[in-house]
Formats: structure tokens, sequence, C-alpha cells
């Protein structure tokens, strides 16, 4: 579904990726894992189209897609949820709701693009009139992703929705995105929290200094004592 | 103090112009960090249509069959201006293009203006008659800006909290990032944006014409004064715009009243300096959108 | 400027060229229509050259300075009606008129930094802008002191007299204006103060940790610029004999500033080119058609500026710059700078940086709270700690960027909680930012040079970096790879005597081989320099090697402090950092 190959990209002149590899398949659930400064956000950011990579492929469904704007890439099918939570902070939930599937042209149906969503988050069923700026950091993550979800993207890429959340949200969170993997999302999801998302993953890579250090099944990667080296410095010489 | 009662109500009139220019500043603004400065000689291009369509003694009719005309065609005459505004930016690093792109474009209209017309003042006769309120007498022109600018401010109000195109182009002033992983095509929108404001100042215009000086040099000072009523009220809110527009108009006719009319102007600039001194994000001004 | 820096002011080829080209307009424009005696033609080019000196410090207050004002029409008209005024209405010698002319100018320039001050960009350009709107009406409103619309009729005979070629006094005083201002810019670019200017236009905060305070630089570039412009407008008088309000409309300074944009902003001759075609194309080309004059005028704006967005000469050097073979420079010698032995170690402070309880709150968010943090002298300090958790906040604060909420700094024994960055930087703090702010409109000499300039005593440095300088000062810092880029901000901050540096992040973006050349370069700047240095670090890895303490904040809070070894055996810290129990 989504395939990057060789991706070299960077902010002005620092370059941050050093030939990333990777590949999602349908129903899918990838989890980018990788310390502080690893590149993990640069990698999504790029993939969709807000950074233009130096080098490199993206192929979504077989065609090249690298240097499309973001918009156009969305539009393709792709979708990014940025981190911090953001949303649209004056608008409702609903109006929030409404403008994921906003480019997809028409007066969609409004339960059609939402139900499955706040079915799995009745809380923001509660609040569909509310702006977005009065809900919680989780409340609004649960936000984003239903906006996201409106969209009906075939790749969803998710860029650490664990951050600045409360924790008894999180395995709510998760759950949902299992279930959109289900329905034949390919879906990959950016922490740096080891064990946040470990569960939910099919399959995990940890990047380190904008390359991919290590890659393996969730379960590999769970037991591999090389990724807390990773994380800590400790696995190499010294400089 | 029946003066002073008549400096507020024409002030107010007055100050709608300002707010509605106010208010497409703020279109366009919130939608793409421009301010365009072309924006007072499109309000001029409203009033010389209204002064090229309507006939010598226009009665209500003509003006009501008009006025759809003229306000479309500014909305396409700032669609076009949007485009070509916004073509720099799309590839150059230099984000402040568009300083001299809306300056020259309102060169290039008072310089068409100067060719088709000279230094004249063009005048246009109102189809309605004058309204007498509290005593005194306004002209109708007056009136129907005040109820323009209102509307205006009420239909900006829906347009962008239930239109799914407006809800889309507020969005783009509250997370621009967020609003192309959503897949909206920022630049249609801010084209549309645009658009917008052309209707604003086309409708201003036209129905302004009758009080307004059509002349080739008059627009510099309404975009003055525009922006004065958008930084008072706080760049970006419609309601500090309508309000401010009303303070700018009564000050600007206390001071005409007071001290002579070439004094208007700098009584504007003087309430712009103390507000940029005192409280630079205006009286409604909200706080930068959230960018985490 | 101080001899072990060799000759005051070097001006580089490029801007050489310009220069002489510029002066070459500037002396044949006015000498040649005088000798063949073509008075319609003179009359115009001494216009034409008054306008090219008010367009040149406009390129300085837009391009050095970085301020967008579109005010400089009034500046000019009120020079020359102040001098209208003393000298034809009130009768006095119009010498003491220059002079009235020229201080009312710089009154009204200092006006126009007050704003400056406090707002920038199209603000600022909408304040000035609308001062040139009202000050016309004003000249008309007040007509007892201004003769409002009928204007001031002064003729000075004596300079106006021919003295030989057909040139008069006067011709040759806007021609030494002119030539003169041109010159002026270009050497004000290789001084200190042009430097500091456009440091200060680019990034105000990097300024203000080069001990620069850049509302005192915009006050100083508004000034320079209104007492040029206001020289021009006194000259006005004697070039026309007469002064009308309907001059100096706000289009005449919508003139100045896109004569600017299209000769090409920052380019010395940028604005002789933009006057010459901005007022003599309509002029010659539409001379019959007096009405389609401003139409042409403003269509070459609007045309020039989508076509050609960097201006005429912009255009053409940069495409003279891409077309010359980029030679391979020598790359940063940090060996070089590694194998100076000359060292005088200082005598170590107990504490170099003292944090007392800082907090700092923005909205509802702690980004600190409560940070207690000591830094020994001659110490290598990490600054560690998950996204988010204050440690460029506490940087930022540390270096006087921001404002804490409460507690207390003191660097080197003296408090310095209140004081601005500029004051933090001059008391020896030197900083690096996340992404290098190295400034790309200056050679790369020139950005190692606003370092030194920030403080007197010896350029060590630059004297040993000296056998590249030729190279360095003739190119750009687009040449240069990001590793480069980041020890060539370093190598700012040593030139510029700081004792304690504060690095933001330096390994990002850094090889496996850079980061071990980075890591040699931090131990010389302790061990060889007796540098104070804190470092803020993703890259833990190299924390934990070259720092001597490392203090791990969460949250805005010190989590763990100690020598690297205990660190990293910490549990907590190990739970912080993977966010896993079993760590």
């Amino acid at each position: 579904m989504l395939r990057i190959e060789a991706l070299h990209a960077g902010y002005g002149r620092v370059p941050v990726l050093h030939g990333i590899d990777l590949s999602v398949a349908a129903g899918e659930i990838v989890l980018v894992l990788g310390p502080n400064g690893a590149g993990k956000s640069t990698l999504l950011r790029t993939v969709c189209g807000f950074i233009k990579p130096t080098r490199g492929r993206i192929h979504l469904d077989g065609r090249d897609i690298a240097g499309l704007a973001p918009e156009e890439i969305t539009r393709r099918g792709m979708r990014l949820v940025l981190d911090g939570h953001r949303v649209f902070p004056e608008l409702s939930v609903r109006d929030n709701i409404r403008l994921g599937a906003a480019f997809r042209g028409g007066q969609p149906d409004f339960e059609a693009i939402a139900g499955p969503a706040l079915e799995m988050f009745p809380i923001l069923r509660e609040k569909l009139l509310t702006p977005a700026r009065d809900l919680s950091g989780g409340q609004q993550q649960m936000l984003a992703l239903a906006q996201a979800f409106a969209a009906q993207p075939r790749v969803l890429l998710c860029d650490e929705p664990s951050l600045g959340i409360a924790q008894a949200l999180i395995p709510q969170i998760l759950g949902f995105l299992r279930r959109w993997a289900a329905l034949g999302t390919a879906i990959v999801i950016v922490e740096q929290q080891i064990d946040s998302a470990l569960a939910v993953a099919d399959r995990a890579v940890v990047m380190e200094r904008g390359e991919v250090r290590l890659s393996g099944t969730a379960a590999e990667l769970k037991r591999d004592a090389r990724v807390h080296a990773i994380y800590l410095g400790l696995d190499e010489e010294e400089p | 103090m029946d003066d002073l009662l008549v400096i507020m109500v024409r002030g107010i009139g007055a100050g709608s112009v300002f707010a509605m220019l106010g208010m497409s500043f703020n279109v366009v603004f919130n939608a793409s960090g421009i301010l365009n400065f072309a924006q007072g000689n499109m309000l001029v291009l409203g009033g010389l249509f209204a002064f090229l369509l309507l006939p010598a003694q226009p009665d209500a009719l003509h003006w009501f069959m008009f006025l759809p005309l003229v306000v479309g065609l500014l909305g396409l005459l700032l669609a076009v201006q949007g485009f070509i505004t916004l073509l720099p930016l799309r590839s150059s690093v230099e984000q402040h293009s568009w300083l001299i792109t809306t300056l020259a474009v309102s060169v290039i209209i008072g310089a068409v203006l100067l060719i088709y017309q000279g230094t004249a003042q063009q005048t246009v006769r109102s189809p309605f008659p004058a309204i007498h309120l509290l005593g005194t007498r306004v002209p109708a022109a007056y009136a129907i800006c005040a109820g323009l600018a209102v509307l205006w401010y009420g239909a900006l109000r829906l347009f962008h909290t239930r239109v799914l195109i407006g809800l889309a182009i507020s969005a783009l002033s509250q997370d621009l990032d967020a609003a192309r992983a959503a897949g909206l095509r920022v630049r249609r929108l801010q084209v549309t944006a645009f658009a917008i404001s052309g209707l604003i100042v086309g409708s201003a215009g036209y129905a302004a014409a009758p009080v307004m000086a059509i002349a080739n040099d008059s627009g510099i000072s309404y975009v003055m004064n525009g922006f004065v009523a958008a930084v008072v009220g706080g760049l970006g809110s419609n309601l500090g715009a309508l309000l401010g527009g009303a303070l700018v108009g009564m000050l600007s006719f206390y001071a005409a009243y007071q001290y002579g009319g070439e004094f208007q102007n700098a009584v504007s600039l003087a309430l712009l300096v103390v507000v940029l001194m005192l409280r630079p994000q205006g009286l409604f001004g909200r706080q930068a959108a959230r960018r985490v | 400027m101080r001899a072990s820096r060799g000759p005051a002011v070097r001006i580089d080829r490029a801007t050489r060229v310009q220069l002489l080209l510029g002066i070459v307009c500037v002396v044949v424009s006015i000498v040649a229509p005088a000798a063949v005696g073509s008075a319609y033609w003179t009359h115009n080019f001494l216009v034409v050259n008054l306008f090219v000196t008010v367009a040149v410090l406009q390129n300085m207050l837009l391009a050095d300075a970085g301020q967008v004002s579109f005010g400089q029409g009034a500046v000019f008209g009120l020079s020359a009606f102040a001098a209208g005024i003393v000298s034809g209405l009130w009768g006095y010698s119009y010498g003491l008129g220059f002079l009235a002319g020229t201080g009312m100018a710089i009154v009204l320039g200092l006006l126009f930094a007050l704003p400056a001050l406090r707002v920038q960009g199209y603000y600022l350009g909408f304040v000035t802008l609308s001062a040139a709107v009202v000050f016309p009406e004003l000249i008309v409103a007040l007509n007892d002191l201004t003769n409002g619309i009928n204007g001031i009729t002064r003729a000075v005979p004596s300079l106006a007299a021919p003295i030989g070629l057909g040139l008069s006094w006067i011709a040759l005083m806007v021609m030494a204006l002119a030539a003169g201002t041109l010159t002026f810019h270009a050497i004000l670019r290789n001084t200190r103060l042009g430097r500091q200017m456009r440091v200060a236009a680019v990034s105000p905060e990097a300024a203000a940790t080069l001990g620069i305070n850049p509302g005192m630089l915009r006050f100083i570039a508004f000034t320079i610029a209104a007492a040029g412009t206001g020289l021009a407008g006194a000259l006005y008088v004697p070039v026309l004999g007469f002064v009308s309000p309907y001059a100096f409309r706000v289009d005449l300074s919508i003139f100045f500033f896109f004569s600017v944009i299209v000769g090409g902003s920052g380019q010395l001759l940028g604005p002789v080119i933009g006057v010459w075609i901005l007022y003599l194309v309509p002029n010659a080309l539409l001379a019959d058609l007096a009405t389609y004059r401003l139409l042409g005028y403003g269509l070459i704006a609007l045309l020039i500026m989508l076509a050609l967005p960097d201006g005429v000469i912009g255009s053409i050097e940069s495409f003279r710059r891409s077309r010359r073979m980029r030679t391979r420079i020598p790359a940063i010698a940090v060996d070089r700078v590694l194998s100076w032995t000359g060292a005088r170690p200082r005598p170590a402070a107990q504490a170099a940086i003292a944090v007392q309880g800082a907090r700092k709150t923005f909205g509802r968010l702690a980004a600190l709270d409560g940070v207690n943090l000591q830094v020994a002298a001659g110490q290598v300090h990490g600054l560690v700690g998950p996204n988010g958790s204050g440690k460029t906040t506490l940087l930022n604060a540390i270096s006087g960027l921001i404002p804490l909420s409460a507690g207390s700094i003191a660097i080197n024994g003296t408090d310095t909680t209140r004081a601005p960055a500029y004051r933090v930087a001059r008391l020896g703090v030197g900083r690096t930012f996340q992404t290098p702010r190295v400034f790309e409109d200056m050679s790369i000499w020139e950005n190692l040079e606003i370092g030194a300039d920030m403080r007197g005593g010896d350029d060590w440095l630059l004297r040993m970096l000296e056998p590249f300088r030729a190279d360095w000062a003739a190119n750009r810092p687009d040449l240069l790879a990001h590793a480069q880029r980041r020890v060539l901000e370093v190598l700012r901050t040593v030139a510029s005597d700081a004792d304690i540096l504060l690095l933001d992040e330096p390994a990002a973006g850094l090889s496996g081989e850079e980061r071990r050349d980075f890591a040699r370069l931090i131990r010389f700047l302790r061990d060889t320099l007796g540098k104070t240095i804190v470092v803020v670090e993703h890259d833990l890895a190299l924390v934990w090697c070259v720092a001597d303490r490392i203090t791990v904040l969460d949250a805005g809070a010190i989590v763990a402090e100690g020598a690297p070894r205990e660190i990293a055996a910490d549990p907590k810290v190990r739970a912080l950092f993977t966010g896993s129990a079993d760590a």
C-alpha cells in the first residue's frame, strides 16, 4: 500500500533522514520507535508532503507521490494526524469532523462519515456542538482521529497519538486504531515511548539519527535489549 | 448637542464603510496573512461602476437591478487579483511580495481612473430620499451602509460557522498545517476569500457612491481608514472591525467638525499609533491561533 | 576597527563594481545633459539623482535594517518644506533653511522609529504609509505656516548659476550627495555597525545573543535614513525653486519603495536602476501621454515583481553567481583551531551560572517549575530530557531571551534575572541555536566577524584563520555543509570571547564522523580555552562522553542530577527515556 525507498530529507540545510526504507500493507499497523530527535516526525511529515524529500521515493498504491503538496496527498488517500492533538480550536466537534470529509465534495451524511468513530468515542457524541478548544487533550486526540476517519484514507499516519494524554485514555485510542486497521487501512504509528503501542502493532522499526536501526515483529522487538541501548545512547563506542 | 448627534449619526454611517473595508481586510488576512492595499481603490471602483451604470436620476428599481452586477464584478476582479498576488508566494522564499503587488494594483487602478476621468470627482445621485433620524437629516446612503455593514457581519458569521467552505477558510487561520493535512486546498480557498472580500467592498462602494469621493486618488485614504478600523478592533476580528469602523467614522467626523476636513486622516493616524503603542492586539484581538 | 583585523574596511569585489557603476551613472547623468546643453534633461536628472539618494537610503533601511517604511516621501517633503518656510517665507538665508530642513527630517525619522520599537513588518508599513497620506494634507491645512496649496517659491540664484561646462553649484551638490550616499552605503555594510544592523534585521533573537540591541539599531537606521533624505529634501528647494504640497503625496513614498524593489532590494546599484526605470521609462516613452505615466509605472512595478522577484540587479547578480564556477572552498578547519596551544586558563568562579527556583509559565502550562541549576566554571554541563521537558526554555531564560515568571538567574555572580539578552551576552554568554543562525546574506568571514565585533580584546581566532580570509570573504555560507555551519556558529561565539557557551542541540543532523569531531571541539573549548559549556542534547551518547555533570529535566522539573555514570544507571532516568518499566 505504502512503500518508502531510500528516503532522504531534512529541514532547510539540516539533514535529518538518511535513506529510510519502510513499507506497510493494507490492514497492518507498523510502529516507528526511536529516541528523541531520531527523525520519526520528520519521516511522517516528509511522507505526507510537508517536507520535500531531497532523495528517494514514496509510493502510494504503486504511484510515486514524492513532491506532491500535502493536501493533494490527502486527496489521494493518505492522511496524516499531526502530533499534539491538533484540531481547529474555534470550530465545534461536529464541524471538525465534517471538515475531515470536506475534500471529498458533496454533503455526505454525517452519520456515515463519523458514526464508527463516534461509537468508539462516545464522549465526542455528547460534545458535538462544543468548540474543540474546550475539550481535554485526550478528547482532542480522539477528535483528530475522528476527523481523519471521516476522510476514509487507505493509509493513516499517526504522529505520537499518546503524547500528552491521560494514561487511562490510551487503550481506548489504540483500540480504535486496531479496529480501523481491521477495516483494511494501513496504519503507521510513531511513538517515542517504547511500551506505549507495541501491543497493537504488527511490526515495529526503531530509528536513530535518521536511520532505521532495528526492525522486526512487535514481539521480537519487545524482547530485544538493543532497543533500550539505542534509547539510552549506550549501544556504541564513545564518540 | 445637536451637532454632536449629527456627528455621531453620520460618523457611524461613514464608519460603516470603514467597517466593511476592515471586514474585507480580515477575510483575506485570516485566510492568507495578506493585507490587500488595493482594497481602497476596489471600493472606489464599486462607486465608479454605480456612476457608470446608474442613470442620472435613478430610481430604486435601477438601484436594485445593478447591485448584484457590481457586487459580482468586484468579486471576480478580486478573485483575479488574489490569484495574481498568490502566484509568487507559490515558489519564492520572498513571502512579502504581496506588499508590492497589492500596492501596484492599487496604483494601476488609480492610474486607470486618472486616464478615464482625469482629476475630476464623480458624483452619483441616490435614488432614495434622505431619512430623518433623531431630528437630523441623514443621506440614505449612510443608512444603507450601516445596514449593509451589519448584514455583512452577520453573513460572514454564518458563512464561517455554517457553510463548509466558510468553515474551511476559518480552519486555515486556526491551523494551516492541520488544514492541509485535512486535504483542504489552501490556494483555492485563499482565492475564494479574496473573492468574498470583493463582494464586500463591491457592495460597500456601490451603496456609498452618493456620499463618497469617486476620484483617482481617494483609494489610499479609504485603505488607511479601513486598516485603522481593523487594527483598532483587532486585526482578524469582524466584530472589532464593525465597532472600530464606527469609532473611526465618528472620530473623523468630529475632527472635521472641530478642526476642519483636512484633519480627518490625521486623527485616524493618531488613533492608529495610540492603539499600536498601547494595545497592539486591538480591542477584540484574539490570541494567536494555537500552534503546538 | 582594530589593527589586528587588517585594513579598516574591505569592500568585496561585487559591491565595488556596483558602487563604481552607480557613481558613473550619477556623474554621467548630471554632466552629459549639461554638456550638450539640454535644460530639460539637466533639470530632470537633478531630480532623478535626488530621488536616487532617497532610494539608496530606503534600500539601506529595508534591506540592511529590515524596516518597512512607506513614509520616506514625507521625510523628503518635510525637509523641503521646512527649508522653504525658513528661507522663503521667513526670509532667512538658504543655508539656515537647509539646516532646518535636515533637522526636521531627522525629527520625523525618530518619530517613525518609535512605532518600530513596538511593531514590525506591514504594521509599521501601514503606520508610515498613513503618515505619508496625512503629510500633504497637514501642509495644506496649516496654510498660515506653510502657504498651503499655493506652495512656496524660493530660488537660490547663487547656487543655480552656471560655473562651467554648463554645471552649477547645485548640480555639483546633487552629484556629490547622490554619489556620496552610495559610497556611504557601500562602506556602512562593511563596518561593525552595518553588520550588526543586518544581523538584527534577519534575526533579532540571534542578534541579541551577540550583544546587539535591535531596538537601538532600528533607531540608528531610521536616523541615518532621515538625515540623508533630509539633505536631499533641502536641496530640492534650489533645484526646483518651488515647493508644493502636491509634490509630496503618498505616491512619492510608494515610488521610493518600488524603486528599491524593482532595482533589487539589498543591491547597491538597485535603487539607481529602480529610479531610472520607474521615473525615466514612463517619462521618456510616454512623454506625450502624461496621464499614462502612472499606469506605465504601476504596470512595470507589478510585472517586475511577478517576473523578477529579486529585482533587476538582484536577478542579474544571482544569474552571475550561478554561472560562476563554484570552486570548492576549504572546509572550516577544526583541526587548525584545535591545534592552538596558547591557552590562558581563566580564574574559575565558584558557579558560572546559578539558577534559583526558576518558574516559567505559558498560559496555564508551566514550562519550568522550580528549577535550581548550578553550572560550575570550566565544566561541560549536559541538560537532557524528553521533548517539552523545558530544556530549551531554561536555555532561553539563561540567555535572557525570555523573562522568568519567578526565580532568579546569576551569571558569574551578577544577577541577570531581568536583564535583556544583549546585556547577558555582553557578560560573556555565547549561544548557538537548534538550527544554526548563519547569516546567508553575509560572507562566511563576516559571519565570524560579527562575533568578534561584539567585544574588544585579542582577535586571536581571526588572526589564526587569516590564511582562509580571502576564500571565506568571497563566499557565502550557502556553500557550507550543515556540520560546517554548526562549527561556524560555535567559532563565532568563540570569536566573541564569551566564556560561557550555551549550545542548543549541537549534534542534531551531524553524521558519526562529524559528531566525533564535534566532541573533540567541545573538549578543546573546555580544556584548552577554559570555557564553561551548557549543552542541551538529545544525543545521549554524546552527552555521556563529553559532560562533566548532567541534569535531567522532565515536565519542567529536575528529575536527577549527577555525573554521567550515575545518571546512565539511574532507573528513573532510564524509564523516562524509554517509556518502559523494564529498562
